[in-house]
């Protein structure tokens, strides 16, 4: 395996300019799983972040949180301001893995793996999130929630590394976050979902239920007409609309879409 | 240092007895007490030496190349681009251990590396020595087989009909190759009392197939000394059986082979057996006269399996109407996977080991093992008896429902007391209603069961397991057990025995023994376990028997020691050698007393150098019925248990949350109550996540048929301790005049009652019957669902 170790954020964007193909590593975390058997990834080229000091810090501003590009779970959690603000940050961080795995994985990692069942994605797209995204083209700005475009299909080019994710705090009425694992630690989300609700109205924000974490807009319309639907049933059928959900290991398409739906209807009615 | 320097030092440090007259004999006895483990200050600062931790000079590292297919003929296999591969050392296929080996000297149909045929997805076809692990791994990507693909087999219904492509070969004409064993057994006249029950129960059963996940995966390193002698340190359970397939397997004297078994991380029953990676590092260590070690990866152990087997079971229960069985008839098919291992036990075991602790009338059961091209089956904690126990004690929980009867008293009404089972196994103790009587008092039943709000429910569940078997797995007429212990001028007293401490704490127990019959305090104990060169032979950890058969071999020993210290003590100090006593680093005589290593040192000036060995073997006579298969599941002793577990279902998700489990445990005399409560709580959890999480399985259709489905500790669900639900361990000691002091087994038994408890437990929360497992959301959302539709017409109509 190929490591490039840049010193700063400038010299990543060369080094992936060079080489777009370079994959950015930071924790290490979703790597590791697939390393014994990803043969292809042996040859590949590793862009590691672990250098570039000014990628790690996360700052408050006075209208958001911004976590850095190597923002660690833990970083967040470890933040008291965290739980005050954005408790779904926390409580979606509290789901990762292990402990060791909240020390090392990052939420830039967690968008960039692009997995349908991230427990971290969630809970950004619920409040909005932008993703700052850098190359030595420029700086872009996109909306997590319209960040994804299929299953690990994402808005990020090869010379493209994110730069930053800004969180926007808001006034919120309610917000919730729930996992359903196979148990109640170090497992993967069967059904995840993030909701939130503000004067712009509700997120609700589905994950292992699709090829991608999604917002479901069908269910916000329901919610945001009537403040709450009016029997799960409503619920259900909306929320079939937004997703698209399948029988794997972990469960099956019939039973994720139902407790969604039970979820949803009993948890923000 | 003059012994007399010693002695003082040893006086100042040893616990002060007391006045000796003044304490009452339990006092001094060290049994009974909470002990600590004599390896848990090593376990638990990472100290302990584990099989992997060995490196030697000059060690190779090996890997084994499994198959893809789950069922083919190996046509050719090319070694020559692995070999030439630098740092490549070896390479061997089956062609170089062609005798076929197994545990069960009836059904030797494994091969240490596949010789003609492939019967799983994972069996070993090929290994590799080289330099390091990342060589090894290269030259298995260079080994070319060609295969010859056939049709698997995958279900146990396809494998009762003869078919073409045999998994293996008919071992008489005519008969089907696929049928590892069928076990018909009838007591009484079955038909006839059934017909006579006043009411009887039904139902169709299904245990799902689960592994064992011990942390310490399967790992095992050879070396062929100077002399000529092979050397194999093993992470296995079973030293002396390992030896003598080694020897057999290799063609070797079986003097020339030693095996070890280091510090092991976890089994229960997984390693029990020889494995091919013990095999393939002995020879592989031959052939480069090098050291080679093999370690599985996580993956290789879901393969190597051994698990508890998937089984079909169907039982019918006729009884009277005040709740007496009349009549048990079950059938079972069992679902082997590709080899028999211990499968001939298996199938015995499901029938055998049902008929206590209940006076049954009449028992009949057919258990049908077949193959099938998956990962094979064999024993896992409780041993071929913990799925027909969840078939039986829900048809016992049907029965109590229809006859409107509470289920411990049904229970109550059908107690076996002592004597002879249904099927003639001899119980000379049972404290299985004290277990009933602890569990409905602490669970509250009186007041709670049937009375809890809807999605909370109670449930029980009963059993017995044994504490050995009375037949080894080879006929012989040696002893089963034996130890040899030495005393040492210094105070120092080492226990050697051939015990597998597995985790259990079998070198802790041993050393309790040597304390209470010696007087030394445990940190004056060595214990030497497992080594095949210098322990005494015992057969190893499975079937429960450790504590019971090692345990009397080291009560024996120690005995013949205890008696002659005490004599010289009484000879020196002028009493009957009947007031003398060793306890707690003393010699106890009359009013006076001395450390215990002056004894042993008026002992040995006496009579010469301190030693002794003791042995156990099971009794033969009058303990089984004279009936073909009456010996198989007979034991000196069984251990008896009661369950009550507390759910609660959600009935949204489908979500069973075990809050609480009260398990109550005979044990006979409890030796250290702190590791049978261990032992007990793990046996619990072990249940806990069989019932509502774990399952073993391989997939189905073309071309991934055979893979597993989950070969990872994150996708194959066992809990965290996020999961596990409250538990209370009430032990129950009906001492066994069999048993060391009355001890009886603690580390399968209490397993049994997991799994029907929890789901008698969901019936009392929703009304519901789920009789297949396991109780996943999914699952129990899918019966509810069903139970609401069923409901609904008759709603409707009424």
């Amino acid at each position: 395996m190929n490591v490039l170790r840049p010193g700063s954020v400038r010299e990543a964007l060369g080094m992936l300019a060079d080489e777009p193909t370079a994959i950015p590593l930071a924790g290490g975390t979703d790597l590791l799983v697939h390393w014994p058997a990803n043969h292809a990834g042996r040859d590949a080229t590793y862009l590691d972040l672990g250098r570039p000091g000014e990628l790690r810090a996360h700052h408050w501003t006075d209208k958001a949180l911004v976590l850095g590009g190597t923002t660690t779970y833990w970083d967040v959690i470890r933040d008291p301001r965290s739980a005050r603000d954005l408790p779904l940050l926390v409580d979606a961080a509290r789901q990762v893995g292990s402990v060791q795995i909240q020390a090392r994985g990052t939420w830039a990692g967690n968008i960039a793996n692009g997995s349908p069942a991230a427990d971290g994605v969630p809970v950004l797209m619920a409040y909005d999130a932008v993703v700052v995204v850098q190359s030595e083209r420029g700086v872009e700005e996109i909306l997590l929630s319209e960040f994804y475009l299929g299953y690990k299909d994402m808005r990020l080019a090869g010379d493209q590394l994110i730069r930053e994710i800004r969180v926007p705090l808001a006034a919120r009425t309610g917000q919730r976050f729930e996992k359903v694992g196979s148990r109640r630690a170090q497992a993967i989300a069967k059904v995840g979902l993030a909701t939130s609700h503000s004067e712009d109205g509700w997120r609700v924000v589905a994950a292992s239920l699709a090829p991608t974490v999604r917002r479901c807009p069908s269910v916000e319309a329901l919610f945001d007409s009537d403040g709450a639907a009016g029997s799960v049933e409503d619920v259900e059928a909306a929320l079939a609309a937004d997703v698209s959900p399948i029988d794997d290991i972990r469960s099956t398409a019939e039973y994720r879409l139902r407790v969604a739906a039970r979820l949803l209807f009993f948890g923000n009615a | 240092m003059h012994p007399e320097e010693l002695l003082r030092k040893q006086a100042e440090t040893a616990p002060d007895p007391g006045a000796a007259e003044a304490l009452a004999p339990h006092d001094l006895s060290r049994l009974g007490r909470r002990s600590r483990r004599v390896d848990g200050h090593r376990k638990s600062t990472g100290s302990e030496i584990y099989t992997d931790d060995i490196v030697l000079p000059g060690m190779l590292h090996g890997k084994i190349l499994r198959s893809p297919h789950p069922h083919a003929r190996i046509v050719a296999i090319d070694t020559s681009d692995a070999e030439a591969i630098p740092g490549v050392q070896s390479v061997i296929t089956g062609r170089d251990m062609p005798l076929a080996y197994g545990i069960i000297p009836w059904t030797r149909d494994e091969h240490a590396l596949a010789f003609d045929k492939v019967r799983f997805v994972g069996d070993a076809v090929a290994a590799v020595a080289a330099v390091d692990e990342d060589t090894a791994n290269e030259a298995l990507t260079r080994i070319r087989v060609e295969y010859e693909i056939l049709p698997p087999l995958f279900e146990p219904e396809e494998a009762l009909e003869a078919s073409g492509n045999p998994i293996h070969e008919a071992k008489k004409e005519g008969r089907n190759g696929n049928i590892t064993k069928h076990v018909h057994l009838e007591f009484g006249d079955v038909d006839e009392a059934m017909a006579g029950s006043d009411v009887t129960v039904e139902g169709e059963y299904y245990f799902h197939g689960t592994t064992h996940t011990p942390i310490e995966p399967h790992c095992a390193v050879a070396r062929r000394n100077v002399n000529g002698l092979l050397e194999v340190w093993s992470s296995t359970q079973v030293p002396h059986y390992l030896q003598r397939e080694l020897a057999r397997v290799l063609d070797l004297d079986v003097a020339e082979v030693r095996v070890v078994q280091p510090a092991v991380g976890g089994a229960f029953g997984g390693k029990s057996e020889p494995f091919d990676l013990e095999f393939a590092v002995a020879l592989l260590a031959m052939r480069t006269g090098r050291p080679v070690k093999i370690l599985y990866t996580r993956e290789e152990l879901f393969y190597s399996h051994r698990g508890r087997h998937p089984m079909d079971m169907s039982y019918r229960v006729g009884a009277t109407a005040d709740g007496r069985i009349r009549a048990v008839d079950g059938k079972l098919l069992l679902d082997g996977g590709a080899y028999a291992s211990f499968g001939l036990v298996t199938a015995y075991y499901s029938g055998q080991l049902l008929m206590a602790p209940y006076d049954v009338e009449t028992y009949r059961f057919d258990a049908t093992r077949v193959y099938t091209n998956k990962p094979p089956c064999g024993p896992k904690r409780g041993h071929g008896s913990v799925q027909p126990r969840f078939g039986f004690e829900v048809s016992l929980d049907k029965l109590a429902e229809k006859l409107g009867i509470d289920p411990i008293e049904l229970r109550r009404r059908n107690f076996m007391g002592l004597g002879r089972t249904v099927n003639e196994f001899r119980v000379q103790s049972n404290g299985f209603m004290e277990c009933l009587d602890k569990v409905e008092h602490a669970s509250d039943w009186k007041n709670r069961y049937g009375r809890l709000p809807r999605g909370h429910g109670l449930g029980v569940a009963g059993s017995c397991y044994i504490s050995g078997t009375n037949y080894p797995i080879y006929p012989n007429d040696m002893p089963q057990a034996s130890a040899q212990v030495q005393i040492e001028r210094s105070g120092r007293v080492t226990v050697l025995h051939g015990a597998s401490e597995i985790g259990q704490g079998s070198d802790s127990t041993m050393a309790y023994i040597a304390c209470e019959e010696l007087g030394v305090p445990v940190e004056y104990v060595r214990v030497v376990s497992a080594d095949t060169d210098l322990t005494p032979v015992d057969l190893g950890a499975y079937s429960s028997r450790e504590t019971l058969m090692v345990g009397n071999a080291v009560m024996m020993a120690c005995r013949e020691l205890g008696t002659k210290v005490r004599a010289s003590v009484a000879t020196a100090t002028g009493v009957g050698a009947e007031q003398v006593r060793l306890a707690n680093g003393w010699a106890l005589a009359g009013g006076e007393r001395m450390p215990i290593a002056r004894a042993f040192m008026l002992a040995e000036a006496e009579h010469g150098t301190l030693g002794a060995v003791g042995h156990y073997n099971t009794p033969k006579e009058g303990v089984h019925g004279d009936y073909r298969g009456g010996t198989i599941g007979a034991s000196p002793a069984y251990s008896f248990t009661a369950h009550v577990a507390e759910v609660e279902v959600d009935e949204h998700t489908g979500f069973v949350n075990v809050r609480k489990i009260w398990v109550a445990h005979d044990c006979g005399r409890a030796l250290n109550p702190m590791l049978v409560e261990g032992q007990m709580e793990g046996s619990a959890y072990m249940g806990f996540a069989e019932a509502v999480m774990e399952h073993q399985r391989v997939k189905r259709g073309t071309p991934e048929g055979g893979l597993h489905d989950a070969p990872s500790l994150l996708d194959y669900r066992i809990p965290t301790s996020l999961d596990c639900p409250e538990f209370i361990p009430l032990i129950v000691e009906a001492n066994d005049p069999e048993g060391p002091y009355g001890a009886k087994e603690a580390g399968e038994g209490p397993l049994h009652p997991s799994l029907p408890a929890i789901a008698n437990a969901i019936f009392d929360a929703v009304g519901v019957r789920i009789d297949r497992l396991p109780f996943t959301p999914d699952r129990v959302w899918r019966a509810l669902q069903a139970a609401r539709a069923d409901a609904a017409p008759e709603s409707e109509s009424g």
